[in-house]
Protein backbone atom coordinates (compact mmCIF):
# COMPACT_ATOMS: atom_id res chain seq x y z
CA UNK A 1 0.00 0.00 0.00
CA UNK A 2 1.00 3.02 -1.04
CA UNK A 3 2.05 5.98 1.71
CA UNK A 4 -0.80 8.74 0.58
CA UNK A 5 -3.09 5.95 0.80
CA UNK A 6 -1.68 4.74 4.03
CA UNK A 7 -2.07 7.75 5.49
CA UNK A 8 -5.54 9.22 4.72
CA UNK A 9 -6.58 5.26 6.35
CA UNK A 10 -5.09 5.98 9.72
CA UNK A 11 -6.49 8.84 9.87
CA UNK A 12 -9.83 7.95 9.38
CA UNK A 13 -10.02 4.49 10.67
CA UNK A 14 -10.41 3.90 14.63
CA UNK A 15 -8.62 0.77 14.72
CA UNK A 16 -5.52 0.18 11.96
CA UNK A 17 -2.50 -2.10 11.60
CA UNK A 18 -0.10 -2.19 8.54
CA UNK A 19 2.97 -4.89 8.25
CA UNK A 20 2.44 -6.77 12.06
CA UNK A 21 4.53 -9.42 12.56
CA UNK A 22 5.08 -11.55 15.95
CA UNK A 23 6.42 -14.64 17.16
CA UNK A 24 6.58 -16.17 20.65
CA UNK A 25 9.51 -18.67 20.94
CA UNK A 26 10.95 -18.24 17.69
CA UNK A 27 7.50 -19.48 16.14
CA UNK A 28 5.85 -17.02 13.95
CA UNK A 29 2.76 -16.34 15.20
CA UNK A 30 1.91 -13.25 12.67
CA UNK A 31 3.67 -13.00 9.56
CA UNK A 32 2.99 -9.68 8.51
CA UNK A 33 -0.65 -8.51 8.77
CA UNK A 34 -2.45 -5.22 7.25
CA UNK A 35 -5.99 -4.66 8.54
CA UNK A 36 -7.96 -0.89 8.92
CA UNK A 37 -11.93 -1.01 10.14
CA UNK A 38 -14.18 1.73 8.81
CA UNK A 39 -15.78 3.71 11.26
CA UNK A 40 -19.29 2.27 11.93
CA UNK A 41 -18.32 -1.36 10.48
CA UNK A 42 -19.03 -5.00 12.49
CA UNK A 43 -16.06 -6.96 11.68
CA UNK A 44 -15.62 -10.53 12.58
CA UNK A 45 -12.09 -12.53 12.27
CA UNK A 46 -11.96 -15.96 12.16
CA UNK A 47 -9.57 -18.47 12.95
CA UNK A 48 -8.81 -21.55 14.06
CA UNK A 49 -7.33 -22.03 17.78
CA UNK A 50 -4.25 -20.73 17.76
CA UNK A 51 -4.34 -18.86 14.44
CA UNK A 52 -2.91 -15.86 15.88
CA UNK A 53 -6.29 -13.96 16.45
CA UNK A 54 -5.90 -12.53 20.45
CA UNK A 55 -2.18 -11.55 19.24
CA UNK A 56 -3.62 -9.19 16.99
CA UNK A 57 -6.30 -7.80 19.01
CA UNK A 58 -3.35 -7.33 21.10
CA UNK A 59 -0.97 -5.61 18.96
CA UNK A 60 -3.30 -3.70 17.46
CA UNK A 61 -4.39 -2.01 20.75
CA UNK A 62 -1.04 -2.07 21.47
CA UNK A 63 -1.18 -4.07 24.56
CA UNK A 64 2.07 -6.10 22.88
CA UNK A 65 4.75 -4.51 21.83
CA UNK A 66 4.95 -6.74 17.82
CA UNK A 67 8.14 -7.21 16.35
CA UNK A 68 7.83 -5.31 13.50
CA UNK A 69 4.89 -3.12 11.68
CA UNK A 70 2.73 -0.35 13.77
CA UNK A 71 -0.41 -0.33 14.80
CA UNK A 72 -3.00 3.10 14.85
CA UNK A 73 -5.98 3.84 17.20
CA UNK A 74 -8.02 6.66 16.42
CA UNK A 75 -4.76 7.70 14.08
CA UNK A 76 -3.05 7.73 17.75
CA UNK A 77 -0.05 4.58 17.46
CA UNK A 78 -1.24 2.44 19.67
CA UNK A 79 1.65 2.05 21.54
CA UNK A 80 1.50 5.28 22.98
CA UNK A 81 -2.27 5.99 23.39
CA UNK A 82 -3.65 8.62 25.37
CA UNK A 83 -6.29 8.65 27.38
CA UNK A 84 -8.49 10.64 25.45
CA UNK A 85 -8.75 7.84 22.77
CA UNK A 86 -8.85 4.97 25.57
CA UNK A 87 -12.31 6.30 27.08
CA UNK A 88 -13.21 6.20 23.60
CA UNK A 89 -12.51 2.56 23.41
CA UNK A 90 -13.44 -0.65 24.98
CA UNK A 91 -11.53 -4.28 25.08
CA UNK A 92 -13.02 -7.28 26.74
CA UNK A 93 -10.22 -9.99 26.45
CA UNK A 94 -10.64 -13.58 26.61
CA UNK A 95 -9.71 -14.31 30.22
CA UNK A 96 -10.03 -10.96 31.92
CA UNK A 97 -7.96 -10.33 34.88
CA UNK A 98 -7.84 -6.82 36.18
CA UNK A 99 -9.41 -5.86 39.84
CA UNK A 100 -10.11 -9.20 41.08
CA UNK A 101 -10.08 -8.21 44.98
CA UNK A 102 -13.60 -5.89 43.81
CA UNK A 103 -16.89 -7.33 43.74
CA UNK A 104 -18.93 -6.88 40.66
CA UNK A 105 -20.72 -4.16 41.77
CA UNK A 106 -17.65 -1.87 43.27
CA UNK A 107 -15.35 -2.72 39.98
CA UNK A 108 -18.10 -1.25 37.36
CA UNK A 109 -18.98 1.70 39.95
CA UNK A 110 -14.91 2.20 40.07
CA UNK A 111 -14.18 1.83 36.19
CA UNK A 112 -17.63 4.37 35.31
CA UNK A 113 -16.02 7.38 36.99
CA UNK A 114 -13.13 7.34 34.11
CA UNK A 115 -16.29 7.11 31.37
CA UNK A 116 -17.94 10.32 30.59
CA UNK A 117 -20.70 8.47 28.85
CA UNK A 118 -20.96 5.41 31.52
CA UNK A 119 -24.73 4.31 31.51
CA UNK A 120 -24.78 3.17 35.27
CA UNK A 121 -28.29 2.14 34.46
CA UNK A 122 -27.23 -0.13 31.53
CA UNK A 123 -24.79 -2.37 33.52
CA UNK A 124 -27.23 -2.67 36.71
CA UNK A 125 -29.90 -3.78 34.71
CA UNK A 126 -27.76 -6.39 32.44
CA UNK A 127 -25.98 -7.81 35.82
CA UNK A 128 -29.27 -9.11 36.26
CA UNK A 129 -30.73 -10.32 33.17
CA UNK A 130 -27.19 -12.14 32.77
CA UNK A 131 -27.85 -14.01 36.53
CA UNK A 132 -24.53 -12.00 38.01
CA UNK A 133 -24.35 -11.56 42.11
CA UNK A 134 -23.54 -7.75 42.23
CA UNK A 135 -21.38 -8.74 45.83
CA UNK A 136 -19.57 -11.51 44.89
CA UNK A 137 -15.50 -10.98 44.64
CA UNK A 138 -14.89 -11.26 40.79
CA UNK A 139 -11.97 -13.18 41.62
CA UNK A 140 -14.85 -16.42 42.80
CA UNK A 141 -16.82 -15.75 39.98
CA UNK A 142 -16.13 -18.89 37.46
CA UNK A 143 -14.22 -17.17 33.97
CA UNK A 144 -17.58 -17.30 31.93
CA UNK A 145 -19.09 -15.35 34.79
CA UNK A 146 -16.10 -13.31 34.77
CA UNK A 147 -15.88 -12.38 31.22
CA UNK A 148 -19.83 -11.50 31.52
CA UNK A 149 -18.90 -8.53 34.03
CA UNK A 150 -16.28 -7.31 31.90
CA UNK A 151 -18.84 -7.41 28.64
CA UNK A 152 -21.30 -5.72 30.57
CA UNK A 153 -18.29 -2.91 31.68
CA UNK A 154 -17.58 -2.69 27.99
CA UNK A 155 -21.01 -2.08 26.55
CA UNK A 156 -21.74 0.17 29.57
CA UNK A 157 -19.12 3.28 28.58
CA UNK A 158 -20.27 3.22 25.02
CA UNK A 159 -17.45 3.23 23.59
CA UNK A 160 -16.49 3.92 19.69
CA UNK A 161 -14.64 1.49 19.27
CA UNK A 162 -15.35 -1.95 21.22
CA UNK A 163 -12.84 -4.81 20.55
CA UNK A 164 -13.79 -8.37 21.76
CA UNK A 165 -11.84 -11.38 21.92
CA UNK A 166 -13.78 -14.45 21.84
CA UNK A 167 -17.07 -13.33 23.47
CA UNK A 168 -19.25 -16.05 23.09
CA UNK A 169 -17.63 -18.69 24.30
CA UNK A 170 -18.49 -17.34 28.02
CA UNK A 171 -22.09 -16.61 27.27
CA UNK A 172 -25.06 -19.46 26.85
CA UNK A 173 -27.18 -18.94 24.08
CA UNK A 174 -30.04 -16.69 25.16
CA UNK A 175 -27.53 -14.07 26.46
CA UNK A 176 -25.64 -14.59 23.43
CA UNK A 177 -27.90 -13.38 21.51
CA UNK A 178 -28.77 -10.46 23.69
CA UNK A 179 -24.87 -9.32 23.12
CA UNK A 180 -25.08 -9.83 19.74
CA UNK A 181 -28.00 -7.28 19.42
CA UNK A 182 -26.54 -5.25 21.31
CA UNK A 183 -23.88 -4.76 19.10
CA UNK A 184 -25.62 -4.90 16.21
CA UNK A 185 -27.88 -2.03 17.19
CA UNK A 186 -25.06 -0.06 18.57
CA UNK A 187 -23.04 -0.25 14.72
CA UNK A 188 -26.16 0.45 13.38
CA UNK A 189 -27.52 3.33 15.25
CA UNK A 190 -24.35 4.63 17.20
CA UNK A 191 -21.88 4.29 14.66
CA UNK A 192 -19.56 2.17 16.95
CA UNK A 193 -17.01 -0.18 15.58
CA UNK A 194 -16.63 -3.25 16.23
CA UNK A 195 -14.01 -5.60 16.35
CA UNK A 196 -14.87 -9.16 17.65
CA UNK A 197 -12.70 -12.41 16.99
CA UNK A 198 -14.57 -16.06 17.05
CA UNK A 199 -14.36 -19.11 15.97
CA UNK A 200 -18.63 -19.54 16.40
CA UNK A 201 -18.96 -18.72 12.49
CA UNK A 202 -23.15 -18.45 12.88
CA UNK A 203 -22.40 -15.12 15.24
CA UNK A 204 -20.55 -13.85 12.91
CA UNK A 205 -22.74 -13.94 9.93
CA UNK A 206 -25.66 -12.35 11.88
CA UNK A 207 -24.15 -8.97 13.07
CA UNK A 208 -20.97 -8.37 10.80
CA UNK A 209 -20.95 -6.70 8.10
CA UNK A 210 -17.00 -7.65 6.54
CA UNK A 211 -14.96 -10.88 7.79
CA UNK A 212 -11.47 -11.36 7.86
CA UNK A 213 -10.05 -15.10 8.03
CA UNK A 214 -6.75 -15.51 10.09
CA UNK A 215 -4.31 -18.23 9.11
CA UNK A 216 -1.19 -19.34 10.29
CA UNK A 217 -1.02 -15.92 10.81
CA UNK A 218 -1.75 -14.54 7.38
CA UNK A 219 -5.41 -12.75 6.53
CA UNK A 220 -6.38 -14.96 3.84
CA UNK A 221 -9.59 -12.82 2.94
CA UNK A 222 -11.46 -9.77 3.59
CA UNK A 223 -14.31 -9.46 2.15
CA UNK A 224 -17.70 -8.07 3.14
CA UNK A 225 -20.03 -11.02 4.71
CA UNK A 226 -22.95 -10.63 1.76
CA UNK A 227 -20.31 -10.33 -0.97
CA UNK A 228 -18.64 -13.56 0.53
CA UNK A 229 -21.40 -15.42 0.00
CA UNK A 230 -22.13 -14.76 -3.41
CA UNK A 231 -18.83 -14.21 -4.83
CA UNK A 232 -17.27 -17.65 -3.56
CA UNK A 233 -18.43 -21.22 -3.85
CA UNK A 234 -17.39 -25.26 -4.00
CA UNK A 235 -16.69 -26.55 -7.19
CA UNK A 236 -16.71 -30.29 -7.66
CA UNK A 237 -15.42 -32.23 -10.78
CA UNK A 238 -15.37 -35.73 -11.49
CA UNK A 239 -12.37 -37.34 -12.01
CA UNK A 240 -12.32 -37.34 -15.69
CA UNK A 241 -12.47 -33.67 -15.94
CA UNK A 242 -10.31 -32.65 -13.04
CA UNK A 243 -7.39 -32.10 -15.40
CA UNK A 244 -9.52 -29.28 -17.00
CA UNK A 245 -9.75 -27.37 -13.21
CA UNK A 246 -9.01 -23.70 -13.19
CA UNK A 247 -5.60 -22.78 -12.47
CA UNK A 248 -6.81 -20.69 -9.81
CA UNK A 249 -8.32 -21.25 -6.92
CA UNK A 250 -8.65 -20.76 -3.00
CA UNK A 251 -8.49 -24.34 -2.04
CA UNK A 252 -8.19 -27.40 -3.81
CA UNK A 253 -8.61 -30.46 -2.43
CA UNK A 254 -8.33 -34.09 -4.19
CA UNK A 255 -10.80 -36.99 -3.07
CA UNK A 256 -9.61 -40.56 -3.20
CA UNK A 257 -11.57 -41.28 -6.38
CA UNK A 258 -9.51 -38.71 -7.94
CA UNK A 259 -12.81 -36.39 -8.13
CA UNK A 260 -11.85 -32.72 -7.23
CA UNK A 261 -13.03 -29.86 -4.93
CA UNK A 262 -12.37 -26.77 -5.42
CA UNK A 263 -13.36 -23.48 -3.72
CA UNK A 264 -13.94 -20.80 -6.75
CA UNK A 265 -14.44 -17.24 -7.09
CA UNK A 266 -16.63 -15.73 -9.79
CA UNK A 267 -14.94 -13.24 -12.50
CA UNK A 268 -15.88 -9.56 -13.17
CA UNK A 269 -18.78 -10.26 -14.71
CA UNK A 270 -20.02 -12.60 -11.91
CA UNK A 271 -19.40 -15.88 -13.76
CA UNK A 272 -17.43 -18.73 -12.34
CA UNK A 273 -14.62 -20.73 -13.98
CA UNK A 274 -15.31 -22.23 -17.21
CA UNK A 275 -14.76 -26.08 -15.85
CA UNK A 276 -18.13 -25.23 -13.60
CA UNK A 277 -19.87 -26.44 -17.41
CA UNK A 278 -18.28 -29.44 -18.17
CA UNK A 279 -20.58 -32.29 -17.78
CA UNK A 280 -20.73 -33.81 -13.99
CA UNK A 281 -19.16 -30.67 -12.48
CA UNK A 282 -21.51 -29.20 -9.64
CA UNK A 283 -21.20 -25.77 -8.11
CA UNK A 284 -22.71 -25.68 -4.59
CA UNK A 285 -23.53 -22.04 -2.29
CA UNK A 286 -21.18 -22.09 0.45
CA UNK A 287 -22.14 -20.73 3.49
CA UNK A 288 -19.07 -19.02 5.44
CA UNK A 289 -18.32 -21.90 7.89
CA UNK A 290 -17.98 -23.98 5.25
CA UNK A 291 -16.07 -21.56 3.12
CA UNK A 292 -13.91 -21.60 6.28
CA UNK A 293 -13.32 -25.29 6.86
CA UNK A 294 -12.10 -25.85 3.16
CA UNK A 295 -9.64 -22.82 3.05
CA UNK A 296 -8.48 -23.69 6.95
CA UNK A 297 -8.08 -27.40 6.43
CA UNK B 1 -46.47 -7.00 10.12
CA UNK B 2 -44.56 -7.88 12.51
CA UNK B 3 -40.61 -8.81 12.85
CA UNK B 4 -41.26 -12.87 14.09
CA UNK B 5 -43.24 -12.94 10.35
CA UNK B 6 -39.38 -13.12 8.62
CA UNK B 7 -37.32 -16.07 9.29
CA UNK B 8 -33.42 -15.37 9.27
CA UNK B 9 -30.87 -18.32 8.72
CA UNK B 10 -27.76 -16.78 9.32
CA UNK B 11 -25.70 -19.82 8.47
CA UNK B 12 -27.65 -20.27 4.57
CA UNK B 13 -25.47 -19.77 1.73
CA UNK B 14 -27.53 -17.52 0.95
CA UNK B 15 -26.49 -13.67 2.47
CA UNK B 16 -29.56 -12.23 5.07
CA UNK B 17 -30.44 -9.70 2.99
CA UNK B 18 -31.47 -11.50 -0.01
CA UNK B 19 -33.29 -14.05 2.51
CA UNK B 20 -35.35 -11.01 3.62
CA UNK B 21 -36.28 -9.58 0.13
CA UNK B 22 -37.13 -13.11 -1.34
CA UNK B 23 -39.54 -13.07 1.81
CA UNK B 24 -41.47 -10.27 1.60
CA UNK B 25 -41.24 -11.01 -2.50
CA UNK B 26 -43.36 -14.42 -1.30
CA UNK B 27 -45.44 -13.04 1.30
CA UNK B 28 -46.60 -10.10 -1.10
CA UNK B 29 -47.12 -12.33 -3.90
CA UNK B 30 -49.22 -14.54 -1.69
CA UNK B 31 -51.29 -11.73 -0.30
CA UNK B 32 -50.30 -12.52 3.49
CA UNK B 33 -49.24 -8.75 3.01
CA UNK B 34 -52.24 -6.25 1.91
CA UNK B 35 -50.90 -3.57 -0.13
CA UNK B 36 -50.34 -0.28 2.05
CA UNK B 37 -49.42 -2.24 5.39
CA UNK B 38 -46.76 -0.91 7.11
CA UNK B 39 -43.52 -2.64 7.36
CA UNK B 40 -41.66 -2.77 11.31
CA UNK B 41 -38.62 -0.65 11.30
CA UNK B 42 -35.27 -1.11 10.45
CA UNK B 43 -34.16 -1.27 14.50
CA UNK B 44 -37.34 -3.84 14.99
CA UNK B 45 -36.07 -6.30 12.39
CA UNK B 46 -32.36 -5.89 13.23
CA UNK B 47 -33.22 -5.79 17.16
CA UNK B 48 -35.93 -9.22 16.93
CA UNK B 49 -32.90 -11.16 15.06
CA UNK B 50 -30.05 -9.95 16.25
CA UNK B 51 -28.89 -8.89 12.89
CA UNK B 52 -26.70 -5.64 11.61
CA UNK B 53 -29.13 -2.92 10.68
CA UNK B 54 -27.32 -2.10 7.66
CA UNK B 55 -28.42 -5.45 6.52
CA UNK B 56 -32.28 -4.91 7.12
CA UNK B 57 -32.00 -1.36 5.19
CA UNK B 58 -30.26 -2.92 2.22
CA UNK B 59 -33.02 -5.41 1.97
CA UNK B 60 -35.59 -2.68 2.59
CA UNK B 61 -33.60 -0.46 0.04
CA UNK B 62 -33.60 -3.44 -2.86
CA UNK B 63 -37.00 -4.06 -1.92
CA UNK B 64 -37.99 -0.48 -2.75
CA UNK B 65 -36.12 -0.20 -5.63
CA UNK B 66 -38.06 -3.72 -7.30
CA UNK B 67 -40.94 -1.77 -6.42
CA UNK B 68 -42.20 -4.10 -3.65
CA UNK B 69 -42.15 -1.81 -1.14
CA UNK B 70 -42.76 2.30 -1.12
CA UNK B 71 -41.69 4.41 1.47
CA UNK B 72 -44.07 6.99 3.37
CA UNK B 73 -42.93 9.74 4.53
CA UNK B 74 -43.22 10.15 8.27
CA UNK B 75 -44.61 6.24 8.92
CA UNK B 76 -41.59 4.14 7.44
CA UNK B 77 -42.11 1.48 4.64
CA UNK B 78 -44.96 0.13 3.33
CA UNK B 79 -45.79 -2.87 0.71
CA UNK B 80 -46.62 -0.84 -2.31
CA UNK B 81 -49.91 0.22 -3.37
CA UNK B 82 -50.27 -1.09 -6.86
CA UNK B 83 -48.34 -4.51 -6.10
CA UNK B 84 -50.36 -7.30 -5.67
CA UNK B 85 -53.01 -6.77 -8.22
CA UNK B 86 -50.26 -6.45 -10.91
CA UNK B 87 -48.29 -9.41 -10.43
CA UNK B 88 -49.26 -11.64 -13.52
CA UNK B 89 -48.98 -15.46 -13.44
CA UNK B 90 -45.14 -15.58 -15.12
CA UNK B 91 -43.58 -13.16 -12.57
CA UNK B 92 -45.52 -15.15 -9.75
CA UNK B 93 -44.05 -18.77 -11.42
CA UNK B 94 -40.73 -16.67 -12.00
CA UNK B 95 -40.81 -16.73 -7.97
CA UNK B 96 -40.56 -20.39 -8.16
CA UNK B 97 -37.71 -20.43 -10.22
CA UNK B 98 -34.70 -21.19 -7.78
CA UNK B 99 -36.65 -24.06 -6.38
CA UNK B 100 -37.34 -25.39 -9.97
CA UNK B 101 -33.50 -25.54 -10.46
CA UNK B 102 -32.87 -27.10 -7.64
CA UNK B 103 -35.17 -30.07 -8.07
CA UNK B 104 -34.32 -30.53 -11.91
CA UNK B 105 -30.67 -30.51 -10.64
CA UNK B 106 -31.82 -33.43 -7.46
CA UNK B 107 -33.86 -35.34 -10.39
CA UNK B 108 -30.71 -35.02 -12.64
CA UNK B 109 -28.69 -36.39 -10.04
CA UNK B 110 -30.75 -39.19 -9.10
CA UNK B 111 -31.09 -40.10 -12.74
CA UNK B 112 -34.95 -39.92 -12.53
CA UNK B 113 -36.23 -39.46 -15.96
CA UNK B 114 -38.90 -36.30 -15.75
CA UNK B 115 -42.07 -38.50 -16.06
CA UNK B 116 -42.68 -39.94 -12.67
CA UNK B 117 -41.15 -37.14 -11.09
CA UNK B 118 -43.99 -34.47 -13.02
CA UNK B 119 -46.34 -37.02 -12.01
CA UNK B 120 -45.25 -36.71 -8.53
CA UNK B 121 -45.45 -33.37 -8.48
CA UNK B 122 -48.74 -33.01 -10.35
CA UNK B 123 -49.91 -35.26 -7.15
CA UNK B 124 -48.36 -32.54 -4.61
CA UNK B 125 -49.92 -29.93 -6.38
CA UNK B 126 -53.47 -31.68 -5.55
CA UNK B 127 -54.83 -31.78 -9.59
Amino acid sequence: MNAVLKDTAHNTAPLAAWGLTHCYEGSNVLRGVDLALEPGSVLGLIGRNGAGKSTLIRAMLGLLQPLSGSAFVFGEPALKLGDDAKARLAYVPQQPEALAWLTAQQMLDFVGRFYPRWDAEFARRTLERWKLQPNKLLAKLSPGERQRVDLIRALASQPELLVLDEPAAALDPVARRELLREVALRAGESGTTVLFSTHIVSDLERVASEIAFLHEGRLLLRCGVDETKERYARLWLPASKSAAAPAQALSRRRHDDGSLSLVVERDAQGRWPEAAGLPGARVDALGLEDLFVEIAE
Amino acid sequence: MDASLLTIQPNAPEPIYRQIVEQLRRLIAGGQLAAGELLPSVRDVAGFHAINPMTVSRAYGLAETEGLLERLRGKGMAVAATRRASQSESQRLALLEPQMLELARHARELELPAEPVLRRLTRLLGD
